[in-house]
């Protein structure tokens, strides 16, 4: 009956200098759900209030239909977590971690353990402190993914991994869904790697949803439109158009194909107007300057 | 054993032309108008083709239903997705319609760049040749 891993509504968390929300957000089951946004954006807060460090002043954090104020016992046995914040130096050796860790959950898997051991190259022995930042990260990932959770929830997991450790861990990300029964929600700044290979995702803005879909759809729906003006006429920003750039007249804008704003343009004096593709990066340096410029 | 199929058709890769779910079309086309993939021959699920090439389970879902529209693959319920019968012919079929689609287009640039259709020929044997 309930469609969504994770399902947000109205989610509020007020600072002194910062106000998240009220925010909707919705994680399909079964997805890689990537979840964006500048710094400061309130992404790691969404995180944390998920998991019930901090409390939120209104608004509803449901995972698999649990309430995560008054079910946080069984959506904590469900759902993991990961975070370059994590530290699990005190136990010393990754294989004292390990046994410490395995303890709690009932589900954990030791043959996928060991797999992920060998795939990340970490041993018993290796000795925590003396692990690289990376190799910390994969740590950390494996001990949530050994569990098998139901949802796992990773904030910012690739930062400061070179590319073939990031590769490793999208590899395995992949495989974590590979029956469709897992979920994977991941914040993150490398938005070329989240275009790849998440199929939802979710930008956020100031504490606000700017929007949130199939990554597809999104990527398919928005174009960089380069065109001219000869009689000076002038453009602003409307539904469906931001303008980012003019120079005599020469124009740049965003252009939100789902709204007409392409047939406005051409019955509204823009000439040789271009339409070009643009990469979920270049969307979001878009979206996220146009506030700036305000 | 699909696993090593799905070897055949990677790596996709953002620096190679057209969106990632245009490149999977792409190669599972060629795949099957080569005869390399052989009517009724059993493709990987999406997810599992997903994991092997490293792209988001979207990406593959919206290749394969583009290519079920178009003929080439069909889906059956609980069994999974195979080479259609006609899928070869289907396959040349697309690949000479695009073709026809991007010569019309080449054929239109020249004559906007002032050629004359037997100038326009010349240049269509001058870029086959060089290939």
């Amino acid at each position: 009956m309930n469609n969504y891993a994770i399902e947000i509504r109205g989610l509020v968390k007020k600072y002194p200098r910062f106000q998240l929300g009220p925010l909707d957000l919705t994680v399909p089951h079964g997805a890689i759900y990537g979840l964006i946004g500048p710094n400061g954006a309130g992404k790691t807060t969404v995180i944390d209030l998920i998991f019930g460090m901090g409390r939120n002043d209104a608004g509803q954090i449901r995972v698999f239909g649990f309430d995560h104020r008054t079910d946080a016992v069984p959506l904590k046995r469900r759902a993991a977590y990961v975070s370059p914040d994590l530290n699990f130096q005190v136990w010393g050796k990754v294989g004292k971690a390990i046994r410490f860790v395995r303890g709690f959950y009932p589900g954990w898997d030791d043959a996928y353990c060991a797999g992920l051991m060998k795939a990340f190259h970490l041993s018993d022995n290796d000795s925590i402190l003396t692990l690289s930042f990376g190799a910390k990260t994969k740590l950390s990932l494996l001990l949530a993914l050994a569990r098998r959770p139901e949802i796992l929830i990773l904030d910012e997991p690739t930062t400061g991994l070179d590319a073939v450790s990031k590769q490793q861990v999208f590899g395995e990300l992949l495989k974590a869904v590979e029956n469709g029964e897992r979920t994977v929600l991941i914040s993150s700044h490398g938005l070329s790697d989240i275009e790849r290979f998440a199929d939802h995702v979710g930008m956020i803005k100031n504490g606000m949803l700017l929007l949130e879909g199939r990554t597809d759809e999104i990527v398919d729906r928005y174009r960089l439109a380069e065109f001219f003006t000869n009689n000076g006429t002038g453009f602003q920003s409307r539904e469906g158009l931001i303008i980012l750039k003019q120079a005599e007249n020469r124009w740049h804008a965003l252009l939100d194909q789902k709204t007409g704003a392409h047939e406005w343009l051409q019955t509204h004096g823009a000439e040789q107007i271009s339409l070009t593709r643009m990469t979920l990066e270049d969307l979001f340096v878009a979206l996220v300057k146009e506030e700036e410029a305000e | 054993m699909n696993e090593r199929k799905s070897w055949l058709i990677g790596p996709i890769s953002a620096a190679a032309d057209g969106t990632l779910y245009q490149q999977i079309v792409d190669r599972l086309k060629r795949e099957v108008s080569e005869g390399r993939l052989k009517p009724g021959a059993p493709l990987p699920s999406f997810r599992a083709l997903a994991k092997d090439l490293l792209v988001s389970v979207i990406t593959v879902k919206r290749a394969y239903e583009e290519l079920e529209r178009e003929g080439i693959i069909y889906r059956r319920q609980g069994l999974g997705t195979f080479v259609a019968e006609q899928g070869r012919d289907r396959s040349r079929e697309a690949k000479l319609n695009t073709a026809q689609g991007l010569f019309g287009q080449a054929a239109r640039e020249a004559a906007e760049a002032g050629l004359k259709p037997a100038e326009i020929l010349e240049l269509a044997h001058k870029v086959i040749k060089g290939k």
